[in-house]
């Protein structure tokens, strides 16, 4: 049952330089109940992708083209004020990358829950919403005397959670994610991962869309996975499929690329994709990953591959797959 | 490199305007005085003539040449506001580079110094020095103003310097073998050049305007004329109250221009390097 | 034994008004020789980067001593002995971006070491070195030479670091944190230089590193710094399957694995 759908999302940067085409054109799905993880390396337009679906499009972001479809809501038809109230918090909440960073160290937890929830709360007093804030922090193991201290006395790995629960306390359907991990140390990754994952079986969410440049991190804890290129998707399917059987060179290449401590990774040995990716002002017709591939051949620089479905529920964007 | 900083500088509009005016005053000044070559403190006419094709700003109450005594008083505020200038910004700069470098017993010692002069209210020992030196000569009013002025950019410099110290680059340096001195020429100082600069400006223009007062109240320079020594005459023979406005007006304009136009080049100047800096 | 630390340690004190001594590194000791590839091991806080800095003389112990080649490197009084160290034990840190500085075109950091020769070869000589050393690193010297860093990418930076080294063909490199800053498909690139460096020159590496993936990939030792102390050290492979220490198996425990699930989430 499909709870995100995006058609043709096309939103560019309008820059005095040109227009910076992030995402060209993605086709994406996200059913109820399943986590999504989205990797592609930095300017690969994720995080843009992060902040389009639930079209907090704001200049010099444009949303060019597309559709997008959440519950039963049509976002993209949709006025900002009309989001705002009815979509974000409640629906579909972002924790941005470096969210860490954004908390205002001048308050306690508990004030910024407050000064979050009271937008959407009107009728409850701050007692109530103190309440609320404490039932489910305790809920998810959190300690309540984090509600009681400033940002800069937690650690890292706490602000983090604070701010996940943070985001989630209205029960939104769909989570997004944006590395929310990248900058924690790998105990503390795993403690954050697990909270999501949480929030998932106990039913306070119901998706999750994990944005990362970390193939390792979703193979963890993803059902779905979809790669992502210069502003396209290249390759969708389960997270099995794709690291088992990738087909795309691009996701061969970032799985090959991975190091961790396995003995099969020393077995296979390290590969690298040379060569950088496209600049988006003006990128090239056809494949973008030519440049870069070792299957490319004339044909790759003129045809733009699309997605075709190559086995069941398994999308690959190449020109040498039928 | 610098071919490329000219021409994208000369693009922001507000750096073309505020150069142009600047210019024109820097030009008035040096080159003014000989193209009217009217003396300015002789008597040439009728004293308090309005403005006129004879006297393009009228005479004083002595029958002196205005416009003569504002040429000549362009150039010497500009000379004293850039003199102070080159003085106080290299006092600060040496200062708070040693300072910030050095660290430990020596930057105590130089901090000691430097709060001691910036804490020193600077109009009152202007006043004090100026008045014990009878024969004032624009060197000496440049020398007493950026004595008393090198106190922040010092601060400034260390600050800027102690940050700098711990940047990678500068490891790097390090272990190439560079000594301290040749690192803290060549890699710090060109980082700080910006900065520097904007001193170097607002000090100028400080400097002028600390001229002006020191002149206003008849401390100023002894021999030649400032734009201060002509609003001295100016309020020693009441213009303002008998209105003669051709006075008192062009001096305080001027130097409002001249200030002005400086701190928006500058400005401009700032934020044209500022982003390339950051290398976006 | 070519390099072996002892007993070093190095106590901060922090604080404006009620000074706090914080240990940064504290009581360590090991050794490294000739050809070893080793990593050391931490997390942010472990004070694996400021034994690092020791090392490279950037900084001074608290107590403690570090021998390079039978030499005591903190009681090195002259700078051309101090010069003479730099030249053999050179440092690659982990941000590509901070160590050009902007002001200048990222030449300068190539050709600033030929300071530690001890004989200066002519410019001709010195070119041609700064080329070699750049195509032995997998880069044009064309598409170098000239620019300012931030024109080119962390990779190509990163690389041209590595350039660096072999210009100096030090007898140990310090990389701290060579690859956390670099697209993955390009890090491998930059891991396999480091490998070629040793192979080619037969240069000592020491990695400092919160990634135990790439500490178990080139490395023949593994140390596990905790809190300032080493907690472990063994053969990549004995840590990989008989860790000892509970960190150790927590670290293993809690890495994402691409190859199997964790069974405890």
């Amino acid at each position: 049952m499909s709870l995100v759908s995006a058609e043709n999302v096309k939103a560019y940067y309008y820059t005095s330089a040109g227009s910076v085409k992030a995402v060209d054109g993605i086709n994406m799905n996200v059913n109820r109940g399943e986590i999504l993880g989205v990797v592609g390396e930095s300017g690969c337009g994720k995080s843009t992708l992060a902040s389009t679906l639930m079209m907090n499009v704001r200049p010099p972001l444009r949303l060019v083209e597309g559709k997008i479809s959440v519950d039963k809501y049509e976002l993209t038809s949709m006025k900002r004020k009309e989001i705002r109230s009815k979509i974000w918090g409640t629906l579909i909440s972002l924790v941005p990358q470096s969210a860490l960073n954004a908390l205002i160290p001048i308050k306690k937890t508990r004030d910024i829950i407050k000064d979050v929830l009271k937008h959407h709360l009107k009728n409850l007093n701050n007692e109530e919403i103190n309440n609320l804030a404490k039932k489910r922090f305790k809920e998810l193991d959190l300690p309540i005397e984090v509600l009681n201290m400033y940002p800069h006395e937690l650690s890292g790995g706490m602000k983090q959670r604070a701010v996940i629960a943070t985001s989630t306390l209205l029960n939104p359907k769909l989570l997004i994610v944006d590395e929310p991990t990248s900058a924690l140390d790998v105990s503390t990754q795993k403690i954050v991962l697990k909270m999501i994952v949480d929030l998932r079986i106990r039913g306070i969410i119901e998706s999750v869309v994990f944005i990362t440049h970390d193939i390792a991190i979703l193979r963890q804890i993803s059902d779905k996975i979809t790669v992502m290129y210069a502003g396209k998707i290249v390759e969708s399917s389960t997270a099995n499929e794709i690291l088992e059987n990738p087909v795309h060179p691009y996701s061969k290449g970032l799985i090959n690329a991975v190091i961790t401590p396995e003995r099969e990774v020393k077995r296979r040995g390290l590969s690298y994709i040379s060569g950088q990716p496209p600049d988006l002002l003006s990128p090239p017709i056809g494949c973008r990953f030519y440049p870069r591939c070792e299957l490319a051949k004339d044909l790759c620089q003129k045809q733009e591959p699309h997605l075709t479905e190559v086995r069941r529920n398994h999308f690959v964007a190449c020109n040498f797959v039928k | 490199m610098v071919k490329e900083i000219l021409i994208g500088v000369f693009r922001i509009k507000k750096f073309v305007v505020s150069f142009s005016i600047l210019a024109g005053i820097i030009l008035m000044g040096v080159v003014g005085p000989i193209v009217y070559a009217v003396v300015p403190y002789k008597i040439v006419g009728p004293p308090e003539a309005r403005p006129s094709e004879t006297y393009p700003l009228g005479t004083d109450a002595y029958g002196r040449d205005l416009f003569a005594q504002v040429l000549n008083g362009i150039r010497t505020s500009i000379y004293i506001g850039f003199l102070s200038a080159i003085v106080g910004t290299a006092i600060g700069v040496v200062i708070g580079t040693i300072a910030g470098f050095k660290g430990g017993l020596v930057d105590d010692l130089l901090m000691v110094v430097t709060n001691i002069m910036m804490t020193l209210p600077a109009m009152l020992l202007m006043i004090l020095v100026a008045a014990y030196i009878e024969e004032r000569n624009v060197l000496y009013v440049a020398l007493i103003i950026s004595f008393t002025s090198w106190g922040w950019i010092a601060r400034g410099v260390r600050a800027q310097i102690m940050s700098l110290r711990e940047q990678q680059f500068v490891f790097m340096s390090r272990m190439a073998g560079l000594s301290d001195v040749k690192i803290a020429f060549a890699d710090l100082l060109p980082n700080m050049a910006s900065y520097v600069f904007m001193c170097f400006i607002l000090l100028a223009s400080a400097a002028m305007l600390a001229e002006a007062g020191l002149s206003m109240i008849g401390l100023g320079v002894t021999s030649g004329y400032s734009l201060g020594t002509i609003l001295f005459w100016a309020r020693m023979k009441e213009a303002v109250r008998r209105g003669l406005t051709w006075w008192f007006i062009p001096p305080g304009a001027i130097l409002v221009a001249t200030t002005t136009s400086l701190l928006v080049t500058a400005t401009a100047l700032d934020e044209y390097f500022s982003p390339r800096l950051r290398g976006s | 034994m070519m390099f072996s630390l002892h007993n070093l340690t190095k106590v901060f004190t922090v604080g404006f008004f009620r000074r706090r001594a914080v240990k940064a590194v504290n009581n360590v000791s090991f050794e490294l020789d000739k050809g070893e590839i080793i990593s050391l091991v931490g997390e942010s806080g472990s004070g694996k980067t400021t034994t690092a800095l020791m090392i490279l003389r950037l900084i001074r112990p608290t107590s403690g001593e570090i021998f390079f080649e039978d030499k005591n490197i903190f009681k090195l009084k002259t700078g051309e002995e101090r010069k003479k160290y730099w030249r053999q034990v050179h440092g690659i840190f982990q941000d590509p971006y901070a160590p050009f500085n902007p002001m200048y075109r990222v030449d300068r950091v190539l050709y600033q070491v030929f300071n530690l020769y001890d004989k200066q070869p002519s410019k001709k000589e010195k070119d041609q070195i700064v080329k070699e050393s750049l195509s032995a690193v997998g880069l044009t010297p064309k598409d170098i030479l000239g620019k300012y860093s931030h024109q080119l990418s962390g990779g190509q930076r990163q690389r041209i670091m590595v350039a660096r080294c072999y210009i100096l063909k030090p007898k140990l490199i310090l990389a701290d944190e060579p690859v956390s800053m670099i697209d993955a498909s390009t890090r491998a690139g930059v891991i396999k230089l480091f490998m070629k460096l040793c192979n080619d020159l037969k240069t000592s590496v020491m990695f400092i590193t919160h990634d135990l993936g790439l500490a178990y990939y080139t490395s023949n030792r593994i140390l596990i710094m905790r809190r300032g102390e080493i907690v472990e050290e063994a053969s990549a492979e004995s840590i990989l399957e008989h860790p000892q220490h509970p960190y150790t198996k927590r670290l293993l425990n809690d890495v994402p694995l691409l190859y199997s699930k964790w069974k405890d989430l």
